[in-house]
């Protein structure tokens, strides 16, 4: 699938700020979007857009952490990097719980700013790529019939093949079948590979 | 002359013989008329002096009745007399001599005593009378009494009380004056105890003595004494006395004689204006007031007592003439200026009306306030300076440190609303200071990746410049607001103001997530105000909406400043949409140290209550329709705008 560029969105309610935010990340070659308010950009926010916040943590309106409390709730992963004032810490704090990348005081060095936009970037790389991993293993467990499903179920349990043909009262062979065709179907190269993506499927199934 | 021993039996008519004849001689001879009547009045005998005295000669009248001789009503009533006489034997004249009035022949009346008697043995008894013309007499007496009638009214006339009392202290004599002061008649007083109606209790017993002291020689009464007397109606009044001892003819005190005159009211008076002048005295200690007066053209000059002490002067030097007043008094910064204005007053005949320091003769320096004014003295030439001088050194040290202390507090009050705005301020900064450092960062790598678009680089630039000035500007404000210490009125537009303002209390309101707007009122009249003071005030508004905003949950996160015409001049009002005031915190709202805020020092609104009222405006507060609360202020607009 072909992604497009990361971009970083910028959301300020200070003109100025703002207008030379742009600039900078334009000298670093990072494309930017940049927003007045926070309402502004959940009104065009697009989950499946690769890239990273930039935001003020104060705001009239609808403030920053505010904003990031909205993008939980609606399971969004984009990648904050707060920017806040001197006496903003407890708030970055509360922003950090909720899971924000990091925070940046103002005035900043803009290598600063810039590794941190970098990092959230990469977390949001890895976020779209576990996605991707887990979008896979659901197909391949898709291919499963019901009873190779019921056969992984008890092997990634720790079951052994004598046991799970008792518990589904089948031969010992038939279980062996069924298993072999399961590790074929997921492409599992081990047992333990196997019980690893039963358990990311089931943990992004279930947030 | 008596009839106790009447004369010797004397037949007197008809007589016979020598003896008859030297009778006859010796009545005529006689002064007195003599006349001898018979028991029924009928006239026997009529002496030479009878006939002088009554012009009849003495045929004429023998056999008649005496009653012709009589006048009414001694004509009438004798007959009367005679019969009762006669009858009962008990005289009424007999033996007792008494005045008549007798009547001449031509009808001419006199008064006369008249003596009569019985002449012993007679029977039918025979009277004989004498009779003696006192009409000079009558006129030496009637003189007499016109002669003391006319003392009497001398004493009446008198505007004093004269009183006479004898040796026991009874009223011998009393004018009609001293009736009239002591409110009895004559007749009341004459005979009666001075000393126990005439005088207070108190006094009589000293009084007293002092009579019997004087009467008996041992001290003369004081030439001149105040007493008081008591009146009928009980009423008390002052006497001024000047009292005397009578002698008799032998030289001994047979009394006193004392002229009094009633000084109650003029003792009154004198005692008010004696009061009232000691009173002046003490007021101008007190209020530390002098005053003086000038005369012109002489320049004869006086001073109170309290000009002396205002100067530091010995008041025995006496005043300075007013032509080395200025020289030798007036601090020499405000000589020029006092000499100015006194000669314009003078000139002009005005009011002098100034404040100015004098130098002690100690060196010292007082403020003094000076008032005077020019009035036409008694000639038509000459003027009057009356004037003041009121050391008002205490009260201008008093009214400095209260406006120093003032200004301290309201000082205090704006470094303390900008320390709960520290974190917008600093915000405020924070924000220029970012895009500057940003927009410097962003320039350097653009032209480090070799970025040869100079309009780029020169709109960095362009709003590093912006950017910086913004944040002088928001330093600017603050070290206006903060540092301007003495107040300073000058003409505002308060549209221009609050414009102003914005820049200090829109970071607060923005930190706070509160949102700020303005609704300014178009064509407002300018107010004369001292700016700084009127943005603080209005900032302490703001800032208790911004906190009344975040106290309460679930209201509109909105403040809104509005200005606008009312009736008494210009309103601002700053409008909140919060929870309202709860009565407790109203009662409380512009006490000093009251306060609902944790780090709140209780002296915002006390402070701007201050300042408004010392614009004539006024500040208060109202519901916001729909909930919230309004605070405004008013200013007058300034006059003739």
């Amino acid at each position: 699938m072909k992604e497009k560029p990361a971009t970083v969105f910028v959301v300020d309610d200070d003109d100025a700020v703002r207008t030379s935010l742009r600039l900078l990340l334009k000298s670093v070659g990072l494309p930017v979007e940049t927003y007045a308010s926070a309402q502004e950009f959940l009104d065009g926010f697009d989950a499946e857009r690769a890239g990273c916040l930039v935001l003020d943590i104060r705001m009239p309106g609808m403030s920053g952490l505010e904003l990031q409390q909205r993008l939980n709730e609606i399971h969004a992963i984009v990648p904050i990097v707060f920017i806040t004032g001197h006496g903003d810490v407890p708030m970055a704090v509360e922003a950090m719980q909720h899971g924000a990348v990091d925070f940046i005081q103002k005035p900043f060095r803009d290598q600063d700013l810039i590794d941190r936009i970098n990092q959230a970037l990469e977390k949001d790389r890895d976020n779209r790529a576990g996605l991707k991993e887990r979008d896979a293993i659901r197909r391949r467990m898709q291919q499963l019939t019901p009873r190779e499903k019921e056969v992984l179920d008890l092997v990634t349990q720790g079951k052994a093949n004598k046991v799970i043909a008792g518990d589904l009262n089948v031969s010992q062979r038939t279980v062996e079948i069924h298993r072999a065709r399961v590790m074929e179907k997921m492409a599992a190269s081990s047992l333990a590979h196997l019980v690893r993506m039963v358990i990311e499927a089931e943990r992004t199934a279930a947030p | 002359m008596t009839t106790d021993s009447p004369p010797a039996e004397h037949p007197t008519a008809p007589s016979p013989g020598t003896a008859a004849d030297e009778l006859k001689a010796l009545l005529d001879a006689a002064v007195d008329a003599v006349i001898v009547i018979s028991h029924d009045s009928r006239i026997q005998t009529f002496n030479r002096a009878a006939e002088r005295l009554f012009g009849y000669r003495a045929e004429e009248v023998f056999g008649q009745s005496v009653n012709v001789l009589m006048a009414e009503p001694y004509r009438t009533a004798h007959d009367g007399y005679m019969r009762h006489y006669m009858q009962t034997g008990e005289a009424r004249i007999i033996g007792i001599g008494r005045e008549v009035t007798a009547q001449r022949r031509d009808g001419s009346q006199f008064p006369a005593s008249l003596a009569v008697g019985q002449v012993p043995g007679s029977r039918p008894p025979r009277f004989i009378g004498f009779l003696h013309d006192i009409t000079a007499r009558k006129a030496a007496v009637e003189a007499l009494r016109r002669e003391r009638d006319r003392a009497q009214s001398y004493l009446d006339l008198a505007q004093v009380m004269l009183v006479a009392i004898d040796p026991g202290g009874r009223i011998a004599l009393i004018n009609r004056k001293g009736c009239e002061i002591l409110g009895y008649t004559e007749a009341e007083l004459i005979g009666r105890d001075w000393f126990e109606i005439c005088l207070p209790e108190r006094q009589r017993a000293t009084a007293r003595a002092a009579l019997a002291a004087s009467l008996a020689d041992v001290r003369t009464p004081e030439a001149y004494t105040e007493d008081t007397v008591l009146t009928r109606q009980g009423g008390l009044k002052l006497i001024a006395w000047r009292t005397i001892v009578v002698r008799d003819e032998l030289g001994r005190p047979a009394g006193v004689l004392s002229s009094g005159e009633d000084v109650t009211e003029r003792r009154r008076a004198e005692q008010a204006l004696t009061r009232s002048e000691s009173l002046l005295r003490a007021a101008q200690a007190i209020a530390n007031l002098g005053n003086y007066e000038i005369h012109l053209p002489s320049g004869t000059t006086y001073w109170s007592a309290q000009m002396y002490r205002i100067l530091g002067r010995e008041p025995s030097a006496g005043p300075l003439p007013p032509s080395e007043f200025p020289a030798q008094v007036v601090h020499p910064d405000d000589r020029e200026r006092c000499l100015r204005e006194w000669q314009r007053a003078v000139e002009e005949s005005e009011r002098f009306d100034l404040e100015f320091r004098i130098l002690r003769s100690d060196g010292t320096a007082r403020e003094v306030h000076g008032l005077a004014q020019l009035q036409p003295g008694a000639g038509g030439e000459s003027l009057v300076i009356t004037g003041t001088l009121h050391d008002i050194t205490e009260r201008k040290h008093a009214e400095d440190e209260l406006r120093q202390g003032q200004e301290r507090l309201t000082h205090v009050g704006r470094l303390s609303t900008m320390g709960e705005m520290a974190t917008g301020l600093a915000h405020e900064i924070n924000q220029p200071l970012t895009a500057i450092a940003t927009y410097a960062q962003a320039a350097v790598r653009l032209m480090d990746a070799g970025n040869d678009d100079p309009a780029e680089l020169r709109e960095a630039l362009v709003q590093i410049t912006n950017q910086a000035l913004r944040a002088g500007e928001v330093i600017r404000r603050l070290r206006a607001f903060v540092k301007n210490k003495t107040a300073r009125t000058e003409t505002v537009d308060l549209n221009r103001l609050i414009e102003d303002l914005r820049v200090l209390a829109e970071p607060d309101a923005r930190v706070n997530d509160v949102r700020l707007t303005v609704d300014l009122g178009a064509g407002l009249a300018p107010v004369a105000a001292d700016p700084v003071q009127i943005q603080q005030v209005l900032l302490n508004l703001i800032r208790n909406a911004i906190d009344a905003t975040l106290e309460t949950r679930g209201t509109p996160r909105e403040v809104l400043v509005r200005s606008g015409a009312v009736a008494d001049g210009i309103e601002v009002a700053v409008i909140d949409r919060a929870g309202g005031i709860p009565p407790a915190v109203a009662a409380n709202l512009f006490n000093p140290f009251y306060t609902t805020k944790a780090s709140g020092t209780g002296l915002g609104l006390a402070i701007s209550r201050s300042i408004i009222r010392a614009h004539r405006g006024k500040l208060g507060h109202r519901p916001t329709p729909g909930g919230g609360t309004t605070f405004f202020f008013t200013l007058p607009p300034l006059p003739g705008a």
